[in-house]
């Protein structure tokens, strides 16, 4: 019998490879536990990029925004001003509990917390940092929205 | 006001997607080829850590300042503990003290690993990148494997540590160590032999030892320029006393130093995390700490992948810190590092700030390039081909 | 040079300028100097007695406190007590702590870069973070705290308790 998560699989790489979403990288003050899983999932264990997702480019050219961090005073700019420069239809994936509500952050003089009080948020990640895994998971969950 | 600064252009680097388009953190002057000033903007991950650790108890604070860095967390918890346990006078276990070296030297093979990547796909050796963050999968795993977690491993409790090590665990460790001693041979063959590589790093980026005593070098910069400073040998702490590492020195002082240091220490940690598996000491794995701990000054100083991290900790007899002042590696790191760009090609800049071995969470990597010519706007990805194309 | 030794020949290194010491730690000693001792004494110490290498600038806020009739709480009175820096200087295991208290109305201290430059990065951060000045500090532009900071507001102030929504830009 055909495992169904296999069938999924299946479907959104298929989708992937035709559509070839691109995505772009954003620190906006992470500890850098995230971002360090976010770049172990382009390695050869984990080969984010079987799934048609290439992680480059520049903003103008983005669909996907993989963002980290609890949002710094000083990143909360240059976040809007990227997410700014994207075209329409774009997504935003927040990685790691910062993003969901400061984390371990909250209430530090710094920080704003849960990325959507800046950018809107179609996807949240949670973990402290989410292993490459459950990234590459809620990577695949947005792409299967977008098939519909 | 220096009015060679006319033109002020953007280089922005982002960690190794070359995406991120941001104005400066870090300002390179530069006349012709040569950088003249270099100084540096940081703050995008400026949090507020040190006045949120004075409104959590010592036990909240832990988890805080263990996540200053993901890279490096576990010796930002065990100097917070260290000091902790000093200004209540208590002494953690002998068994603990041990499993903390061990999780650090775990947490020293990934940093090495994860920089020599780094650093190689600076450089354009995106080979190298691949096939060392392959390998550090295996170390990725034996952390995760003994903490239950990859990053944030969260084996400190004030008092001792929370984890223990099974001989199951024990033999994981040391099939892992012997299969990434066998792999670091090849990266010291590929890092002092390979031609293309030593011409981005032979008698490149050199720091002399006057210098980097002055300046305040620490950590295996400090060590490539030939100046002793190692905290786990010259004030040992945790399971050092009883487990010691020999220090690993250099006196050429250039970037290929840096990566031969480097390499070295991970031959080192081999060796001691063996070492330590096989006389772990039997006890307790935590000692009692009490909630509120008592009025006074503390400094913790320990050893973390990037150098000596430095913790001044003032108590005031409550359940809360009085202020914990954190002095990271990196920016002791960059002072020096940025002193001795001064005079250096641009084209080295991009493997000359890798070989501080940035930890981004202490500093964002961001360049402004300041020259009287050029008014263009250059990316990361066109500094980083402008040093591979310049040494083809 | 054991440790003891170390911190025997640092105290002889700054006698001249020394208004106390103490030894807090057995690795440690606390030299408490007046301001106009700094450089004189960091030339002293680093310099002619090539010991050890600056780690570390602390900038601490120490005011005086009361008990808050109502909360019951210790609160800082403002404006009363004292601004503190210390420069932490390490040899092997010894740690040196050059420390000088700084009213609040003036909280001047002479830059140290024109001897170590790569001092500029802690000058600043202090700057920024507790308000002390350093006098004649090369490097004066935000370094840690972001642009839309107001002035004159530090953060590492027992007395701030956080941007009003309003400044934080909510």
């Amino acid at each position: 019998m055909e495992n169904p998560i296999q069938t999924v699989m299946e479907k959104v790489k298929t989708w992937a490879r035709v559509n070839s979403p691109w995505a772009i990288h954003f620190n906006s003050g992470s500890c850098n536990g995230c971002d360090i899983e976010i770049l172990a999932t382009l390695t050869p264990r984990f080969d984010v990029e079987r799934f048609g997702i290439k992680l480059q480019g520049s903003p103008r050219h983005a669909d996907v925004l993989i963002c980290t961090g609890p949002v710094t005073l000083q990143a909360r700019d240059r976040l809007v001003r990227i997410y700014e420069q994207m075209p329409e239809p774009k997504f935003v994936i927040a990685v790691g509990s910062c993003g969901i509500s400061g984390g371990v952050f909250e209430g530090c003089y710094n920080v704003v917390g849960d990325i959507s009080e800046v950018i809107p948020v179609n996807v949240y990640v949670p973990g402290c940092p989410p292993r490459p895994e459950a990234i590459i998971h809620g990577v695949v969950e947005l792409l299967k929205s977008l098939q519909n | 006001m220096d009015n060679k600064k006319i033109e002020t252009f953007v280089v922005p680097i982002g960690p190794q997607h070359p995406a991120l388009k941001e104005p400066g953190h870090f300002e390179f002057t530069v006349d012709g080829e040569i950088v003249t000033d270099a100084t540096a903007r940081l703050g995008f991950v400026h949090r507020g850590m040190e006045k949120g650790v004075e409104d959590r108890t010592w036990v909240q604070g832990l988890y805080l300042m263990e996540r200053v860095c993901g890279i490096c967390s576990h010796v930002h918890a065990m100097a917070f503990a260290l000091g902790a346990e000093k200004l209540a006078n208590v002494q953690a276990p002998p068994r603990a003290q041990a499993i903390r070296e061990l999780v650090g030297e775990l947490e020293r093979i990934h940093s090495h690993m994860l920089w020599l990547g780094v650093a190689a796909h600076e450089g354009g050796f995106d080979t190298l990148f691949m096939l060392s963050w392959r390998d550090r999968e295996t170390v990725m795993d034996l952390l995760e494997l003994v903490s239950g977690n990859r990053v944030n491993y969260s084996a400190n409790v004030l008092g001792g540590v929370k984890i223990d090590i099974s001989a199951a665990q024990k033999d994981e460790i040391l099939k892992g160590m012997d299969f990434l001693e066998e792999r670091s041979r090849h990266y010291m063959k590929v890092v002092t032999e390979d031609e293309t590589f030593l011409g981005r790093t032979r008698k490149i980026g050199v720091m002399a030892y006057e210098d980097a005593r002055v300046l305040g070098a620490i950590g295996p910069t400090a060590r490539a320029s030939g100046v002793a400073r190692d905290v786990r040998v010259e004030s040992p702490y945790a399971g050092y006393v009883d487990f010691p590492v020999n220090i690993q020195l250099s006196d050429a002082g250039d970037l290929e130093a840096r990566f031969v240091v480097r390499i070295n220490e991970l031959f080192e940690s081999y060796r001691v995390i063996r070492e330590i598996l096989e006389k772990l000491p039997p006890g307790d794995l935590a000692a009692r700490m009490p909630r509120r701990i008592p009025e006074g000054e503390t400094i913790s100083r320990v050893e973390a992948p990037r150098g000596e991290l430095l913790y001044f900790m003032k108590s005031n007899g409550t359940d809360k810190p009085e202020r914990i002042k954190v002095r990271t590696p990196s920016l002791c790191n960059w002072a020096s590092v940025l002193q001795t760009a001064i005079g250096h090609k641009l084209a080295d800049m991009p493997m000359i700030l890798a070989g501080i071995d940035p930890c981004f969470s202490c500093n964002d990597r961001m360049v402004t390039i300041k020259t009287p010519a050029n008014p263009d706007v250059w990316d990361w990805e066109t500094l980083r081909q402008f040093g591979i194309e310049y040494y083809k | 040079m054991d440790t003891q030794e170390l911190l025997q020949k640092a105290e002889e290194l700054l006698r001249e300028f020394t208004e106390t010491t103490n030894q807090p730690e057995e690795n440690r000693l606390d030299v408490y100097m007046a301001v106009e001792n700094i450089k004189p004494a960091v030339k002293a110490l680093l310099i002619d007695g090539k010991w050890g290498y600056l780690s570390a600038i602390t900038a601490m806020d120490c005011p005086d406190y009361e008990i808050d009739e109502t909360t019951k709480e210790k609160v800082a009175v403002a404006g009363k007590g004292h601004l503190e820096a210390l420069y932490h200087f390490c040899e092997g295991a010894a740690v040196v702590s050059l420390r000088f208290k700084l009213p609040y109305d003036n909280p001047h201290l002479e830059t140290i870069c024109d001897i170590i430059p790569s001092a500029s990065f802690f000058e600043r951060e202090a700057m920024e973070l507790v308000g002390i000045i350093f006098d004649n500090t090369p490097i004066t532009a935000r370094l840690i705290l972001p642009d839309s900071w107001p002035e004159g507001v530090y953060p590492l102030r027992k007395t701030f308790k956080g941007l009003d929504k309003e400044t934080k830009g909510e």
